[in-house]
């Protein structure tokens, strides 16, 4: 599972590069694209400001089939301020444009599962695939704007995972 | 209204501050960095690709917070560091800023205990810091 946790987050990363190169995070001293995943970062108090936030959450495993299938629910939280030298007035449209490559880059709604524990990483023989993402509805707390996509990721088990 | 008088920036805000850290048995801080260069895919996805080292900071002076429990909450502390420590490591490390510096901590280590940096803020004199006071919080771990 872990492997397709990987693919999925790798495969928002290259394609969120593409959309919006300038989107970025600077985390431990590198500037990276603006997308994290939480559990894999240092823990924060508090998200950080416009980047996406993967949180992943439940799941459900299917044995009844001639692999193993994993459907792991991913959460990308994301929030604005606007732009500071704009007094912020410009949040909403940000937020927006969150939304919108949010859809973007899920599409298309598949990625090749790879292992990234070897270098360079390993290739496997399925793929990862989602359905569409569902928002949940904006959060206004004071100039603070946020909402949430979760979407479920599906994979099969695959031998010596 | 801000003060415009002009005078010269002198370092005896931060001697003073160092002096009061040590008078009231000022203690060492561990703060373990990462390495800089740790933007590859593995870093990205939690596996451990990356350099860890000790930043000595001293002295420093931690204090418990008014607690406020609850249930599985951990107890926040907030650490005194001398700005002088800070800039003299800054220098030795190469890096710009003590905001840079305390971004790259994952852990702080005070006694043999590790804490997270909660937030961070500083207090100054004719623009330059004095001190540093971090927001911590028991490494979950360790929390009781």
């Amino acid at each position: 599972m872990q492997n397709a946790k990987d693919s999925f987050y790798m495969a928002l990363r290259t394609r969120l590069i593409t959309i919006n190169p300038e989107r970025t995070i600077l985390v431990r001293g590198a500037v990276r694209p603006g997308i994290l995943v939480e559990e894999a970062e240092a823990p924060f108090s508090q998200i950080p400001s416009d980047v996406f936030v993967l949180r992943w959450q439940g799941l459900g495993v299917d044995v009844d089939l001639d692999s193993t299938m994993a459907a792991e629910e991913c959460e990308i939280l994301y929030q604005t301020f606007g732009t500071q030298s704009f007094g912020g007035l410009d949040r909403g449209r940000l937020l927006s444009a969150m939304d919108e490559e949010l859809v973007a880059f899920f599409q298309p709604f598949y990625t090749p599962k790879l292992n990234y524990t070897a270098t360079p990483p390993g290739a496997m023989l399925t793929q990862v695939f989602w359905d569409e993402p569902g928002f949940t509805p904006i959060v206004t707390q004071r100039d603070r704007l946020s909402r949430s996509a979760k979407v479920l990721v599906y994979s099969y088990q695959e031998q010596g995972e | 209204m801000s003060d415009t008088a002009p005078r010269n920036p002198v370092s005896a805000p931060q001697m003073l501050a160092d002096a009061l850290l040590r008078s009231v048995a000022g203690t060492t801080a561990l703060l373990r960095v990462t390495g800089t260069n740790t933007d590859t895919s593995q870093s990205e996805v939690g596996l451990v690709a990356t350099t860890f080292f000790d930043v000595v900071v001293s002295p420093v002076v931690m204090r418990k917070l008014r607690p406020s429990w609850k249930e599985g909450g951990e107890s926040k502390y907030e650490l005194l560091v001398s700005a002088t420590s800070v800039e003299s490591q800054l220098n030795a490390l190469d890096i710009v800023s003590a905001q840079a510096l305390f971004s790259l901590a994952l852990l702080v280590t005070v006694d043999g205990k590790d804490y997270l940096i909660e937030s961070i803020a500083s207090n100054e004199a004719f623009g330059a810091p004095y001190l540093y006071r971090l927001l911590l919080r028991e490494a979950g771990q360790q929390g009781v």
